[in-house]
């Protein structure tokens, strides 16, 4: 038998995201008229553009980050692999290059040097990807806890390679972070809506979406169903790490040099903004707007911050604060 | 009132949504007795024994404990009156000392800091008290075998002065050598004047040790006996009850079977799990395993299927080797397995019903993207089928009720195509409608040329289903029943009944 309360309870659950999401855009709107309000700049396309070229790294990093969170897995490296990978780029390219002083390391492979450092830091990423997931997978330890363990390894060994200077790239490899297409629209923004649009298409259109959110709604019940599940989740950590090198090569390319901790704010900003566009931590549950939607409302908050003239410092508590009031609805709206 | 009782229920009554769990119960236990409780599973034992232990509390009824009566108990009364209750699965902190978990809660202590000195002597006297002699009061609970922690857990309930000890399946998994030892200590304990409450299936066991016996069936009381006045096929005849019901009638027998057309289940085995077990089912057939919880139905189920390791074992489809060795091997030979508790293991519960019914096929077939409208429609038309009563079936699983999410596990395993069905627990929780309608769907299943294997606890369930039934006792599959030995009286007497165990350690 159905009863009328049971009927409830099926059409809160069956809207329940989409009503997070409406929620989301209300609130991204609301912030909005008030930084238009305080500052008549906030909406002119020269800002807006200027908004999404400041989230595209952030919106790579956390595209793998969301996807990882619907396996129910979490990764909280990211960023210090983004600062890592982004030290191996810059580094590559001094050596093949002989910057700054002439002598390169093997002759005639300097024309090579940009493919080449762009080859081996996505090859790199793949790998440190590979790392996590693989240490996950056999020591069945919370994720949280080797991938913190990784944070300290990845950001111990850019130190070692910098011994704590930066790596310079004296103008060259500019194009990805600061280019325009048509003079106009910045190149990096176009990598981060690929990297959305990839997420959207993997988890809604392919086989291997459709197994991140069995693994993460009941990871028993889908290895009885006969899915690898120990195979998804690598596979998973190793596309997260595939996004940050590229999220490196972005962020390294804007900057034009490498410090050991360039990318190190990622890790949490990355976390912080999928858990606000609304993806669960237990897993098995949101989706690709979700995760674009919390990167932009990340990406307004600092901008407005920044155009309302408040004080800078203020970013932590007001992002921090934004992501508690999120849980804590979340949670309210499930009782 | 009665001077030789020290604990009496009278017309107990519990009712949860749409079960009577107790209707009208008494029952009464003397000073310096071993009083068994005997019944099929849902008779209502372990309800009667919480209400005793202050767990739960009554629909209506009267307590008494040494003349005084009570409504209910509530649970820090049960333990100040003493009533301990022993539970089958162990309740202690591995990490501690055997002293320390007998003291748990009353640690005696000097100034804020534990006094070990008295724990540690207590503790000597209480195991010398109850002739443990081969524990050490300071080895760790986790060092201890599984005999030894149920001693402790036996001899933690006796160390707070407890008047009755209600023990819940004391010796299952309980080697011989340990069995012995318990016995002396209820002798032991009921010489004192103290009272048992025993809870056993091991009939065998209840002629041994105990002095009276009720019967539950279905939330009734249907006797009280002395045990030197009762044979155990009459207790066996009162718990089935006069009439056995017939749950389906079956659309048709046997399909003639064919030389080749069977599946043959060669020797599997797990070391003190299961043992050596072999059988055959033809196609058409239902194949029933039935046997008390613990015995190794499931553990079998879970080795055939490839979900845990096995020491040895051999799946012969149609003279074909297909032995699965992980549950991705065995979905693409064609094997499926419906779990006994679906929500954790059966059902993804927070995702759409469409998606759970096509992950088994997912799983099993090499495309890289979904084609969500074909899956739209051919889930559409299996939940159909099926009648899987929903609005949408982007509906999530978790919000239908335990018959529908029960098809809904048959249609993900029926959508891969599947060969060999084993059904772990096929209609447990399930209200009555659904049940039928299951039963339905898998008659005709086995008429379609599915084999089928069904592992119930629900006697009258395998009794209506199968064909043939296997009983296991102790990881061993004691007899097979055919034809007029089809009885829920034959299930009970091999699973609980007098047959002489082999050791399985």
């Amino acid at each position: 038998m159905i009863n009328i309360k049971s009927i409830a309870i099926k059409n809160k659950n069956k809207k329940q995201l989409f009503n997070s999401q409406l929620l989301l855009v209300f609130i991204i709107i609301l912030i909005c008229i008030i930084a238009t309000l305080v500052n008549k700049k906030f909406l002119s396309l020269n800002n807006i553009i200027n908004i999404f070229q400041q989230i595209a790294v952030l919106g790579i990093v956390s595209s793998g980050v969301g996807m990882l969170l619907v396996a129910g897995e979490i990764d909280i490296s990211v960023g210090n692999q983004v600062s890592l990978l982004g030290v191996i780029l810059a580094m590559v390219i001094q050596k093949v290059l002989g910057l700054p002083d002439g002598k390169n390391i093997i002759p005639g492979l300097a024309p090579f040097a940009i493919p080449l450092a762009v080859i081996i830091t996505i090859l790199s990423g793949a790998f440190l990807g590979f790392l996590n997931g693989i240490f996950v997978i056999k020591t069945k330890a919370p994720s949280f806890i080797i991938t913190l363990g990784f944070s300290l390894v990845y950001s111990g060994i850019a130190l070692l390679l910098t011994n704590g200077a930066s790596y310079m790239l004296f103008g060259h490899f500019e194009t990805l972070g600061r280019g325009k297409l048509f003079n106009f629209i910045p190149i990096s923004i176009f990598f981060f809506l690929l990297a959305i649009i990839t997420a959207f298409i993997i988890l809604k259109y392919t086989k291997y979406g459709r197994f991140l959110y069995a693994v993460g709604g009941n990871r028993e019940a889908a290895y009885v169903s006969g899915i690898k599940t120990q195979k998804i989740i690598l596979i998973a950590y190793v596309i997260v790490g595939i996004l940050s090198s590229i999220a490196a090569l972005i962020l390294i390319s804007r900057v034009g040099s490498a410090l050991a901790n360039t990318g190190d704010s990622y890790s949490l900003d990355a976390l912080a903004a999928v858990i606000v566009g609304g993806i669960a931590l237990s897993g098995g549950r949101g989706n690709a707007i979700s995760i674009f939607l919390g990167v932009i409302l990340i990406g307004l908050i600092n901008n407005s911050l920044i155009i309302m003239n408040v004080n800078p410092f203020a970013r932590g508590l007001v992002i921090g604060l934004v992501m508690i009031i999120a849980v804590t609805s979340n949670y309210l709206s499930n009782k | 009132m009665n001077q030789k009782k020290i604990l009496e229920n009278i017309k107990i009554n519990k009712s949860y949504p749409g079960v009577q769990a107790l209707l009208d119960v008494d029952f009464d236990l003397e000073y310096g007795e071993v009083h068994a409780l005997v019944g099929q599973n849902g008779a209502g034992k372990s309800t009667l024994i919480e209400i005793n232990a202050g767990s739960i509390k009554p629909d209506s009824g009267t307590i008494i404990f040494e003349n005084k009566s009570f409504k209910y108990f509530d649970p820090d009364q049960s333990i100040e009156f003493g009533i301990q209750t022993v539970h089958q699965e162990n309740k202690l902190v591995e990490e501690l000392s055997v002293a320390e978990n007998i003291y748990l809660y009353d640690l005696p202590h000097k100034f804020g800091f534990i006094n070990y000195s008295d724990i540690i002597k207590n503790t000597i006297d209480l195991l010398n008290s109850l002739n443990i002699t081969s524990i050490s009061p300071n080895s760790k609970i986790k060092d201890l075998s599984f005999t030894e922690k149920k001693l402790i857990s036996i001899a933690k309930a006796c160390s707070r002065n407890a008047k009755i000890l209600i023990l819940d399946e004391p010796t299952a998994s309980l080697d011989a050598k340990g069995k012995n030892i318990l016995f002396e200590i209820i002798h032991n304990y009921i010489k004192l004047g103290h009272s048992v409450i025993y809870i056993s299936h091991q009939l065998e066991e209840i002629f041994e040790i105990c002095n009276r016996v009720t019967v539950l069936k279905d939330g009734k009381k249907i006797a009280t006996h002395m045990i030197k006045d009762i044979k155990m096929e009459d207790i066996i005849h009162e718990m089935i009850g006069q009439f056995s019901i017939t749950l389906y009638n079956r659309k048709q027998n046997k399909l003639p079977k064919k030389e080749n057309d069977i599946v043959e289940v060669i020797d599997y085995h797990r070391e003190g799990v299961v043992n050596h077990i072999s059988f055959t089912v033809a196609k058409g057939e239902i194949f029933g395993i039935a046997g008390l919880v613990g015995s190794g139905r499931t553990e079998l189920a879970r080795l055939i299927f490839g979900l845990d390791k096995k020491d040895s074992g051999k799946l012969i489809y149609c003279g074909e080797d297909i032995t699965p060795i992980s549950p991705n091997d065995a979905i693409k030979k064609g094997v499926g397995f419906l779990t006994e508790d679906r929500k954790s293991n059966g059902l993804i519960l927070i995702r759409p019903i469409f998606e759970n019914i096509s992950l088994v096929q997912l799983a099993k077939n090499l495309d890289i993207f979904l084609n969500l409208s074909k899956e739209k429609s051919e889930t559409n038309k299996i939940s159909s089928e099926l009648s899987i009563k929903t609005p949408s079936n982007y509906q999530i699983v978790k919000n239908l009720s335990g018959g529908n999410q029960q098809k809904v596990v048959l249609a993900k395993w029926l959508f891969a195509d599947s060969r060999i069905l084993i059904i772990d627990e096929p209609t447990v929780g399930i209200d009555i409608g659904s049940k039928s309608e299951i039963y339905k769907l898998i008659d005709e299943l086995t008429i379609s040329g599915k084999i089928i294997i069904i592992i119930s606890s629900d006697n009258p369930e395998l009794v209506s289903m199968c064909d043939r039934i296997g009983v296991m006792k102790n990881g061993q599959l004691i007899k097979i029943l055919e034809g007029n030995d089809i009885k829920e009286e034959n299930i009970l007497f091999y699973s609980m009944g007098t047959i002489k165990e082999k050791g399985v350690d």
